[in-house]
């Protein structure tokens, strides 16, 4: 008996690593000729769809990263930026300068002033003192919050979409599409209050990258997805920056940090950028 | 011997071995799994071996192309390149010289008193 679930989720999976349709198309069916061949059952055979497909992605990727653009204009330029709520300093003075095609990770310890810093960079919030430069258009994901109650997913999308010129129909397609690629098909109807945490956040993502903005400050906006999701969350990542556009994240999850291109930790007493 | 030093030992000689098998005739997926475990290397699972072929793939050494079979599903033939055949034989050689030393020092090893 061949597993077709399986195989099904190896297809998924291989999408997730960027194989094209037909790559993923083949190595599926080989997969598939091999459990009838030897009659053996597919966890057996081949462990995990995710496993399978890393290594299948492993073995078609090149040792050498395929050569990027090299990074282009300033985007973001926070320089020397502090902020004190009564006595307690949350941020001494910081500077953080993010190109067009670059990704910058903030990381640090609960409470030690990465929202503050994404919110002063988004302005959101004033700094004591220091400068925030923005070059271009801006998409802000925040951690929470962020969406309207009693508005549908598709009216979010039709306002965040007016402040950057799209008109309504556009707005709804491109938002649409947007949520698809995150596993999320909006249903007609549904407020956003009703929708659970982790739709949510899609839906704050969403709104953050409609239209193409240049800059794209997403704070931890993967909470509440599940493992799929956070994949596809990172690859959208990887994709913007192809692009051109210039990404700040914040997070506590470092296993993408080697794959950033600069982080700024913000926990006392450890601060630096390292390439 | 132990499943997990028989891995490490066949990591890093799987590719060959398949390469050699290939140097014989082209095969698919499954038959070199079963010629493998004729050839007394044991089970290997589809999970270990076609990652291995999509990389001889990848680097030039096999070209691969999908055939129907007489009965069941198509399946995807792989052969040596040019370049294939140039790697097994050299491949072969350094293997033997390499596979020579450690027996040489084994041998010692075992006889000296």
């Amino acid at each position: 008996m061949i597993d077709e679930r399986w195989l099904q989720a190896l297809g998924q999976e291989l999408a997730r690593h960027r194989l094209t349709p037909e790559m993923a198309r083949h190595v599926v069916a080989e997969a598939a000729a091999h459990l009838r061949d030897s009659g053996q059952p597919a966890l057996r055979a081949f462990g995990t769809p995710q496993r399978y497909a890393a290594a299948v992605a492993e073995s078609l990727a090149s040792r050498h990263h395929p050569a990027r653009r090299p990074p282009g204009r300033v985007r973001l330029r926070a320089s020397q930026i502090t902020k004190r709520y009564g006595r307690r300093t949350v941020l001494r003075p910081t500077d953080l300068t993010v190109r067009a095609g670059e990704v910058a990770a903030i990381v640090g310890a609960n409470g030690c002033g990465k929202s503050t810093f994404l919110r002063i960079c988004a302005g959101l919030l004033s700094p004591d003192s220091g400068e925030v430069v923005v070059d271009g258009v801006l998409g802000y994901c925040p951690q929470d919050g962020g969406t309207y109650d009693f508005l549908l997913p598709e009216e979010h999308f039709v306002l965040v979409g007016a402040g950057r010129g799209l008109d309504r129909a556009r707005s709804r397609r491109l938002g649409r599409a947007d949520a698809a690629t995150l596993q999320w098909e909006p249903a007609g109807g549904v407020q956003a209050r009703h929708l659970s945490g982790g739709t949510r956040q899609k839906l704050n993502l969403v709104m953050a990258a409609l239209g193409d903005p240049d800059v794209l400050l997403l704070d931890e906006p993967y909470q509440g997805f599940d493992r799929g999701t956070y994949i596809d969350f990172w690859q959208h990542v990887w994709r913007w920056r192809d692009e051109g556009r210039a990404i700040v994240v914040v997070t506590h999850l470092l296993n993408q940090l080697d794959q950033v291109d600069q982080v700024l930790d913000l926990t006392p007493g450890s601060r630096e950028v390292a390439a | 011997m132990d499943q997990e030093r028989r891995g490490q030992w066949l990591r890093g000689v799987l590719d060959v071995c398949v390469l050699a098998l290939l140097a014989r005739r082209e095969s698919y997926g499954y038959e070199l799994a079963q010629a493998l475990d004729r050839a007394g290397l044991g089970q290997i699972q589809g999970g270990t071996l076609y990652p291995v072929l999509l990389r001889l793939q990848r680097t030039g050494l096999v070209a691969a192309h999908w055939r129907e079979g007489e009965a069941g599903p198509a399946r995807k033939y792989y052969r040596l390149t040019p370049s294939g055949e140039e790697a097994v034989r050299r491949l072969s050689t350094e293997w033997r010289a390499f596979a020579g030393r450690v027996d040489a020092l084994l041998m010692e090893e075992v006889t000296s008193p």
